[in-house]
């Protein structure tokens, strides 16, 4: 594979392009499926991929295929070469220079599908036995995965993974009744613990349970939510896509483009996408673009520190770039009051484990439905709910963080505790 | 366009056998205040093949479409469907067969399209906006081609070559309220064709962006919604919305079987008299529709599924598994999307039918209620509770429009919410710019009219 990616980046170069990069993976994918409680399909994927950059003038072209066969190669660095005379020049785009050329290895010995199937088929009979109201779709995989990159400045990294994942969708039914499906996605390098004791499986299932019989919320009410690891995409992400990527700065869109070292959030909040965290399984080891990957706060003590820029966003907006592309591998520090502490202290608010919203624009505004979700009155959980939706100003609701929990959930991707937020308008029918 | 190397393995099935050859084909431009951020193609091809023994299904694919390659794939499907049958031993009878029979090309591949008419086209747009619409704090103009191309070739029922070309230009405007919060309105344009025949000439889009140019004027003056369950005109953009995810997931087989609440609605009074749903295959209302589905990945041969009749929830969307499971016929629902993907079950142009009110008069027979024009997203629930995004919206204050809104969400039971629908428009809104998601994404049409509801509102 090193051998292809350097022929392509050969190729462009002589094709005419100033500067070039090239990425190719080729692995395999085995995926075990369960539908309602009944395997139902094994899937094999025999995965290849050649990804390739070139700069001609300061246009770019990029063009991605799944064939890396020699022809193949030569028609995609031909194509590529096009590309770039369409495109627009910007002095932006560029390569990373050559540092120190790396080959990772995170092998872990191949794939075991006969004890992959022997977990699945546990988590099915322990959920059968101990929550028989769940029906549950899942899929177990084994992925095997190696990537080289190479450009023309002498940059060049391997990267040889493998680990499992699981991706769990379930729902409780009763009779008629019915709870909220709910989901959970967990990564791991081992196959040494039963699933359902992975990060928040087993709780969430359990509340799904609970879920059977809601209540709704008959008044609108302004107060505090609890936001569940699981949470994740609400706040963190929405972060993310609406004030630090690269998208957020270059449209001038960003509600913090002016906000470098600045306070905005409680100095409870240290936010970091950390790919080298030990709880994270199998994230990058070299960016799309060229560099050696390293953790990268965003907010440290609610101060932000770094936005989230690749080298073109970097070199486009002026900002620093950021130490890596692997934003979706977030960590939040732990903060100092335990979680039942958290619940006992909100006299009516909300344990949101999953929120079902929109997608957010650059106002920050946010709304959807509280789903899987409890009703906290007196400092206890009490019912769940159904049909209430929670509204708030994301910019505005992390200056109003009473509390960050001890305790911290790891599912492979990230590393979350639970966090309260005030502030928030719940409202019911 | 795709050669047929699979129809000379068909003799080497020797049990329920899918063999499919597909290339998906992207090609996109964005730019972002002016700078292209994109100018990216992407090819993803091969071929895969499923095989059913005893009650599972063995899976494979692989990117090389080569002889040897379609041999790899079968014998590796065969030897996974082995291996589930032997640890599963569900000892299930084959599936029951379908009609058979061999359905050609309907859109035969053109030429291909070059990059720089993307580039070109999407410039002119963007220069276009920068000269027209002055009080903007940004803009993003984005072209899309998404052409996929399959040959399927089955044991038992319908052998199929299939070209579905989708071509879509985006446009973002960004202004600043007063207070410098920065709000977004989004179109999309365009839907099933080749970009060279739906976009000919930039300043044809200008009536669409001068509404668009208008509707965010009024919407960075705009208030917040006031959170509760409210009389709402849905307008006919959100009525495809609310016919996929509202009511679309929770009568799709697989989620019935996983535990929804239509499991126990069939036949039953689930919607107003006033409404009716189906799940087009082709062709609706003597029209073409946005993205028509001849034959699904099953190679059952497509036919409308009709959903909601008067009210009365008729039927399931299903695979032929499910089918087997409900003891109905499969219509057709079978759809994979890349060559790599199983086929699962899936919308194809999902609508509730017009009826007969005008527009006009249901917002005017609102006293203090919202119209709720444009959608971004949404989520189904087993549940039935269902929720979308509100990107456009107005108050609506004796009959008459109000202010604008800012960002919000709607969210009902389905079920319930669909009992108080009295009235429906006699227009009609196709929309096929999105995606589905559901362990894979889909290309899915959803249509619908206006709808006077009760419907549960974000805001403060």
């Amino acid at each position: 594979m090193k051998d292809i990616a350097a022929y392509a980046v050969e190729a462009m170069v002589k094709a005419g392009a100033d500067k070039a990069s090239c990425t190719v993976s080729s692995g395999r994918k085995d995926e075990l499926n369960v539908e309602t409680n009944n395997f139902s399909l094994l899937r094999t994927l025999f995965e290849d991929k050649l990804s390739l950059k070139a700069i001609k003038g300061g246009r770019k072209g990029t063009i991605t295929v799944n064939k890396l066969d020699k022809e193949s190669v030569n028609k995609a660095v031909e194509e590529c070469i096009t590309l770039t005379a369409s495109a627009t020049p910007d002095e932006a785009e560029d390569i990373a220079p050559m540092v120190e050329n790396k080959n990772f290895n995170r092998l872990i010995g191949g794939s075991d599908m006969a004890q992959l199937f022997a977990r699945s088929k546990e988590l099915l009979e322990t959920v059968a036995d101990q929550y028989p109201q769940i029906n549950l779709d899942l899929n177990s995989i084994f992925n095997n995965r190696k990537s080289v990159y190479a450009n023309s400045n002498g940059a060049e990294f391997c990267d040889e993974t493998e680990y499992y994942s699981l991706s769990t969708n379930f729902t409780a039914k009763e009779g008629e009744a019915s709870s909220s499906f709910n989901y959970y996605y967990t990564m791991m390098d081992s196959l040494a613990m039963p699933f359902l004791d992975m990060g928040m499986q087993r709780s969430l299932i359990e509340d799904s349970v609970k879920s059977l019989k809601t209540r709704t919320i008959d008044d609108k009410f302004v107060g505090k939510i609890i936001v569940a690891p699981s949470c994740d995409d609400m706040v963190w992400y929405t972060i993310l896509s609406c004030f630090l990527s690269n998208y957020a700065l270059i449209s001038d869109t960003s509600r913090w483009k002016d906000a470098l070292g600045t306070v905005v959030a409680d100095k409870k909040l240290t936010m970091c996408a950390a790919p080298l965290a030990p709880e994270i399984i199998a994230a990058e080891r070299f960016s799309g673009d060229g560099f050696v990957s390293q953790d990268a706060d965003f907010i440290r003590d609610g101060v932000l520190t770094s936005f989230a820029l690749d080298l073109y966003g970097a070199n486009k907006t002026g900002k620093p770039r950021t130490a890596n592309t692997s934003f979706y591998n977030i960590e939040v520090a732990a903060g100092d009051t335990p979680l039942a502490d958290m619940v006992k202290g909100i006299d009516k608010g909300i344990l949101l484990n999953r929120f079902s919203g929109a997608s957010p624009g650059p106002s920050g505004d946010i709304s959807g439905v509280a789903k899987n979700s409890f009703l906290i009155e007196n400092g206890q959980i009490t019912d769940a709910i159904s049909e209430t939706m929670v509204s708030f100003n994301i910019v505005d609701i992390l200056k109003n963080i009473p509390a960050i929990s001890k305790e911290r959930s790891a599912n492979g991707v990230t590393l979350l505790p639970w966090c309260c937020f005030d502030g928030i308008t719940v409202s019911g029918k | 366009m795709l050669q047929d190397l699979l129809t000379t393995h068909k003799s080497a099935f020797k049990d329920y056998t899918e063999l499919r050859a597909q290339v998906n084909t992207t090609r996109r431009v964005s730019l972002v205040a002016g700078n292209m951020m994109a100018n990216a193609q992407v090819s993803e091809g091969g071929v895969s093949a499923r095989v059913y023994r005893g009650g599972t299904f063995g899976f494979a694919s692989a990117a090389s479409y080569t002889h040897e390659g379609v041999k790899n794939v079968l014998s590796a499907a065969t030897d996974n469907a082995i291996f589930m049958d032997s640890h599963v031993k569900k000892g299930k009878p084959p599936l029951p067969g379908v009609k058979a029979g061999n359905q050609p090309l309907v859109t035969t591949p053109g030429a291909d399209i070059p990059q720089s008419l993307l580039v070109e086209f999407a410039q002119a747009v963007d220069a276009l906006v920068v000269e027209k619409y002055k009080n903007l704090s940004s803009r993003t103009v984005a072209a899309n081609i998404l052409d996929i191309e399959k040959l399927l070739v089955v044991s038992d029922g319908m052998d199929s070559h299939f070209y579905q070309p989708r071509s879509m230009i985006y446009v973002f405007m960004t202004a600043e309220t007063a207070d410098g919060v920065p709000v977004e309105l989004m179109r999309s344009l365009g839907g099933f064709g080749r970009f060279d025949e739906l976009f000919t000439n930039p300043a044809l889009l200008t009536c669409e962006l001068d509404m668009l140019y208008e509707s965010l004027m009024k919407k960075r003056e705009g208030v917040y919604a006031e959170a509760g369950l409210h009389k709402c005109i849905l307008g006919s953009e959100m009525g495809g919305m609310l016919a996929h995810e509202a009511v679309g997931h929770t009568v799709e087989a697989d989620i019935v079987l996983n535990g929804s609440v239509a499991a126990h609605n069939l036949n039953k009074q689930v919607a107003s008299e006033m409404v009716s749903m189906v799940d087009f295959a082709h062709t609706a209302l003597g029209k073409p529709c946005p993205l028509p589905v001849y034959v699904d990945d099953e190679g059952v041969q497509a036919e409308d599924a009709v959903l909601i009749e008067n009210g009365i929830l008729k039927a399931f969307m299903h695979s032929r598994d499910t089918a087997r499971q409900f003891g109905v016929a499969p219509q057709g629902n079978a759809r994979a999307f890349t060559y790599s993907d199983e086929p699962l079950i899936r919308m194809r142009n999902t609508a509730i039918l017009p009826g007969r009110d005008k527009l006009e008069d249901m917002i005017a027979s609102i006293d203090n209620g919202y119209y709720l024009v444009k959608t971004g997203n949404g989520q189904a629930d087993s549940t039935g509770e269902f929720m979308f995004s509100v990107d456009e919206g107005y108050e609506i204050k004796n009959g008459k429009l109000g202010k604008a809104i800012r960002e919000t969400t709607v969210s009902g039971v389905a079920f319930e919410m669909l009992k108080t629908v009295d009235m429906i428009s006699d227009d009609m809104h196709w929309d096929s710019s999105g995606f589905c998601g559901k362990k894979q994404a889909m290309t899915t049409g959803m249509g619908g009219p206006a709808l006077r509801c009760d419907i549960n509102i974000g805001g403060k």
